[in-house]
């Protein structure tokens, strides 16, 4: 009797090892393949704009780890990419990471400046190769698509009255502007600007925060695991995190154009 | 409580008659039946209770088990992703290197770009009079000399989209960009275009029928920009800071006035 009820509740608890194991293998073959996902976009992105590539002489590859020709490379790049947007006439978005600015720019002239309050960098910018950052940033980033909490356009469709009868004046238009904004800038390059709300938010702001950051990371493991299921390497996108007040972020987010560019100081 | 109400019946029936030791006898077995009762109900309760928070329990872990999933997958491969070893060499700062031709012609080479890129990024900034016009916050920077000299309130598109039933459509929003004034006027006569009758659900009249003009609702001036695109002044005063305009830039008459005898034709219009 004492045997059957032991055996009862060992197959009661072996009922719970299988599906937990193949959990945990899932898991752990989920991560691997994130993980080489990433060291191939990595790698990707070191052998796309390594200036070494050109170098021709032992001095010609040292100067990529010298400090001071270091600065020059990086102040080169950023007016490059300034440089080469500023030949445009349409709207576009340089980030100064060093004095934590956001500047919305026409035709080099700055119609915008937004204070960025705090900001959080992917390994690569944190930790990579400066020289290959540099070489990467001298030219503009263009954006490929966007995500948002608030529309692009504020579009509202009216009907034409048939005759003055029907004629309604407009209503005068609703300018408190509580809704929160959070908006992220998908790059051609890969790269990913995320526009977080960062001044001092409701509580029902840091939710809708939070919940715009959970949906990204939720379509994210599904397109992850979509590609793994086909035994293909996951997408890594190298993000860029900033938190910008909400009234800026409205302003910079309406202003960009849906395929414009953006440089970045880093 | 219904225990109590049947001790009372047994006390009234042994009061009532019988042997003393049935008395007792009867006593006992009530005590012992009520006893009975009461830990049978327990028992019964903390089965319930047990199977319960078995239940509970389960679902509990259940949960955890499956944030601590979501957690993993969401914020913990994306964390791991992070720590993937970053290839970066150490920057050095090399008296021997400095020393090298190549470096020399490098760094000289490297900087004759940065004064050649320099000026002529600072060649796009405008040192003559313009206006940045803000449609999101529907404000306006009137710069001269690269220096603001005033800002204020404006009303810019509204971002209606205006449908007939003839499926003619419009949409009134103020484009975005660079422009130029193309055109002063003083007391400006506003031309209604189809949409404004349309809008009003009124017939549309002829092109250059008099109908089509009216006078003194664009205020003293205006600035032309370009494809039927004005900045003049407004009836409609209390709106300023609002969109609501068919696409045109409204002023107050103040502003309007400083704007109109800052810029000139060739002017630079930045509008975002």
């Amino acid at each position: 009797m004492e045997n059957e009820q032991k055996k009862i509740e060992t197959g009661k608890k072996s009922r719970w090892i299988l599906p937990a194991a193949m959990v945990a293998a899932v898991l752990i073959y989920y991560s691997v393949m994130n993980i080489i996902g990433t060291t191939r976009a990595l790698d990707q992105i070191y052998s796309n704009f390594n200036p070494e590539k050109n170098a021709k002489t032992y001095a010609d590859s040292a100067v990529f780890t010298d400090s001071a020709y270091l600065v020059l490379l990086k102040q080169k790049a950023w007016l490059q990419s300034k440089t080469l947007m500023a030949e445009t006439d349409s709207i576009y978005l340089m980030i100064n990471l060093d004095d934590s600015i956001a500047d919305l720019a026409i035709n080099g002239v700055v119609v915008h400046s937004s204070p960025i309050i705090r900001y959080r960098l992917g390994s690569i910018f944190k930790r990579g190769n400066d020289a290959i950052l540099y070489t990467m940033m001298s030219t503009p980033l263009s954006i490929v698509s966007s995500r948002s909490t608030i529309r692009k356009e504020p579009l509202m469709i009216k009907m034409a009255p048939k005759d003055t009868s029907e004629y309604q004046p407009d209503v005068i238009p609703d300018t408190t502007h509580t809704q929160p904004v959070n908006f992220i800038l998908n790059m051609k390059e890969g790269i990913r600007i995320c526009f977080y709300q960062g001044d001092p938010v409701l509580p029902r702001n840091r939710l809708a925060r939070f919940w715009f950051d959970f949906r990204l990371r939720a379509t994210d493991a599904w397109a992850a695991i979509k590609r793994i299921a086909v035994l293909k390497v996951p997408d890594y996108h190298p993000y860029i995190k900033l938190y910008v007040s909400r009234g800026d972020n409205r302003i910079i987010y309406r202003a960009i154009p849906r395929n414009g560019q953006v440089t970045v100081l880093l | 409580m219904l225990m109590e109400d049947k001790n009372t019946d047994a006390d009234k029936s042994i009061q009532g008659d019988g042997p003393p030791e049935d008395k007792v006898n009867q006593e006992q077995t009530v005590t012992l039946l009520g006893e009975f009762l009461s830990w049978l109900r327990k028992k019964a309760v903390r089965k319930d209770m047990a199977h319960i928070s078995k239940r509970t329990l389960r679902v509990l872990i259940i949960v955890l088990a499956v944030s601590a999933l979501v957690a993993a997958v969401f914020y913990g491969v994306p964390l791991l992703d992070e720590m993937v070893p970053v290839k970066a060499p150490d920057i050095t700062s090399d008296p021997g290197l400095n020393k090298s031709r190549e470096y020399k012609s490098e760094t000289y080479r490297i900087s004759r770009d940065i004064q050649h890129l320099e000026r002529k990024y600072n060649s796009y900034t405008s040192g003559q009079s313009y206006i940045v016009i803000n449609t999101t916050d529907n404000k306006f920077y009137l710069y001269r000399n690269k220096k603001l000299i005033r800002e204020g309130f404006c009303s810019s598109g509204s971002y209606t989209l205006l449908k007939t039933e003839t499926d003619r459509k419009w949409i009134f929003k103020t484009p975005k960009g660079k422009y130029w004034v193309r055109g002063k006027t003083t007391n400006p006569v506003w031309k209604r275009p189809d949409w404004s009758f349309v809008e009003e659900g009124l017939p549309i009249p002829p092109k250059d029928d008099n109908s089509r003009y009216e006078y003194g609702v664009l205020g003293d001036y205006a600035l032309s920009i370009g494809d039927g695109y004005l900045i003049h002044g407004t009836i409609y005063k209390r709106f300023l800071g609002m969109p609501v305009t068919h696409g045109c830039v409204r002023l107050n008459d103040d502003d309007l006035k400083v704007i109109f005898n800052t810029l000139s034709v060739g002017s630079k219009v930045y509008i975002f």
